[in-house]
């Protein structure tokens, strides 16, 4: 079953259509992709699924409840968790309380916890799991600004993880990465598409091919194609184009 | 049947100025198109063609003449509306833009949710992201989907052709603020002026 949905979502800024008419449907353990050149819209198209802008038009459904309309916090404490394209890291702090602040416990128990969070054995223990699952456990105790460039965008994929999403938007993660810790990132995501489904906006083509199970195109502000990444490179312009010697 | 587009004794005068009425540019045309489809549009730079779009699409203001799109007259419908009916995907973000003096209540509602006709205005074609597959199935989805797309393309390299020859069913040629339409491929490739405007492309293409 989908477990998040789209249809015919439209947005508007002032006389320019940003989204003309975005319809997605992403099936629950997938690693479902986005691409589109420059100014397609697939960063308004994130900032729409996840609630950060409203739509002025159509319908967004997840695990079967109507979100449209919904403000950010309320989608995210449904499940939804999504990484931003410029970093949000606490870079003062040390790893590990990125993750703590990130956790459901914490933002349970609220604010009044800040004075002794480190005391509290049982965040800890969840967010040494949570770093785990991105491989930086051995790094929890270091200053977050300074990491490595990769291990911080491993990082931020933790801080969308601790709040124990089922969904989670990645916006461009390869962005700024090299060529080592972009294959780190693709081994990250292939160990995390067993615990979470997973939707990537990518301008990396040959890292999109690699690990996604569909592929939604949007350009025009619209989803131009859809289709698993065999059939999208079975296209003969494709085939004929550098995205066809991916395979 | 209702024509898909309907381009009635269309002119459009610019003139040197608002006190100055000699005439700068003249752009004059009269096609149909009845059924969806997909249709090619060339013609050299500066010939008319943005014009043409803009008066298509309801933002630029005819100095005589109609345009229906799907039976509606587009200068009668709301301007906030009119992309409902025919938009305009712009080459870059430099959008024109046009004043209406006529408020909005005393017109027409579009009537339409996702617009009857789709003009692209030089889509970015590269061989090397493969973009080009899918925009092409995109046109063809619309056309199924009983839309009219309007592809302008500056051909200036051989596969653009290639691409025109592969997906559009007629064309549509614009020179020197005259329009001709232009009914398949081969009589594009028979008309003197895209003939001249074509130019080394169609030497290489038969090479």
């Amino acid at each position: 079953m989908a477990l998040f949905v789209a249809e015919n979502l439209r947005k508007r800024f002032g006389a320019r259509v940003v989204l003309e008419n975005i319809s997605l449907s992403i099936e629950e353990g997938s690693v479902h992709g986005i691409m589109g050149p420059n100014g397609a819209g697939k960063t308004t198209c994130f900032h729409v699924l996840t609630g950060h802008h409203r739509p002025d038009g159509g319908r967004i459904t997840f695990d079967g409840r109507d979100i449209t309309g919904k403000k950010p916090h309320q989608i995210a404490r449904l499940g939804v968790s999504r990484s931003f394209q410029i970093m949000n890291l606490f870079d003062d702090t040390v790893v590990i309380e990125n993750v703590i602040l990130a956790l459901k416990q914490f933002r349970r128990n609220g604010m009044n916890l800040l004075r002794d969070v480190f005391s509290d054995t049982k965040l800890i223990d969840q967010a040494i799991d949570v770093l785990d699952q991105v491989g930086l456990a051995h790094r929890a105790w270091e200053k977050a600004a300074e990491l490595p460039y990769g291990e911080r965008r491993a990082l931020e994929i933790a801080v969308a993880l601790a709040p124990e999403p089922r969904i989670v938007f990645l916006d461009e993660p390869t962005s700024g990465l090299g060529t080592e810790a972009t294959r780190a990132l693709a081994v990250l995501i292939r160990k995390l598409r067993a615990r979470y489904t997973i939707v990537l906006i990518e301008h990396d083509m040959r890292f999109l091919f690699d690990l996604a199970d569909r592929i939604s195109v949007i350009h025009w502000g619209q989803v131009i194609d859809e289709n698993t990444p065999d059939e999208l490179q079975s296209n003969k312009w494709v085939a004929r184009s550098a995205l066809g010697e991916v395979a | 049947m209702t024509a898909m587009l309907e381009v009635r004794n269309l002119e459009k005068i610019y003139t040197k100025s608002r006190f100055d009425r000699t005439p700068t540019f003249r752009l004059t045309a009269d096609f149909t198109v009845e059924k969806p489809g997909i249709v090619g549009m060339m013609g050299p730079n500066g010939s008319g063609k943005t014009t043409l779009f803009e008066l298509i699409t309801g933002s630029n203001a005819p100095t005589s003449g109609e345009v229906a799109v799907s039976g509606r007259n587009i200068h009668k419908v709301r301007t906030d509306q009119r992309d409902r009916l025919a938009i305009h995907y712009h080459q870059s973000y430099q959008v024109r833009h046009f004043r209406s003096w006529k408020p909005n209540v005393m017109m027409e509602p579009a009537g339409s949710d996702y617009p009857m006709l789709h003009l692209f205005d030089e889509p970015q074609f590269n061989t090397q992201d493969g973009y080009i597959g899918f925009m092409l199935d995109f046109f063809r989805r619309l056309r199924e989907e009983g839309r009219l797309v309007f592809l302008c393309v500056h051909p200036n390299e051989r596969f653009h052709l290639e691409i025109v020859e592969e997906i559009c069913e007629s064309f549509v040629f614009v020179n020197k603020g005259s329009v001709t339409s232009l009914p398949d491929y081969a009589s594009l490739l028979a008309h003197e002026p895209a003939r001249a405007y074509l130019g080394d492309l169609l030497t290489e293409c038969a090479a």
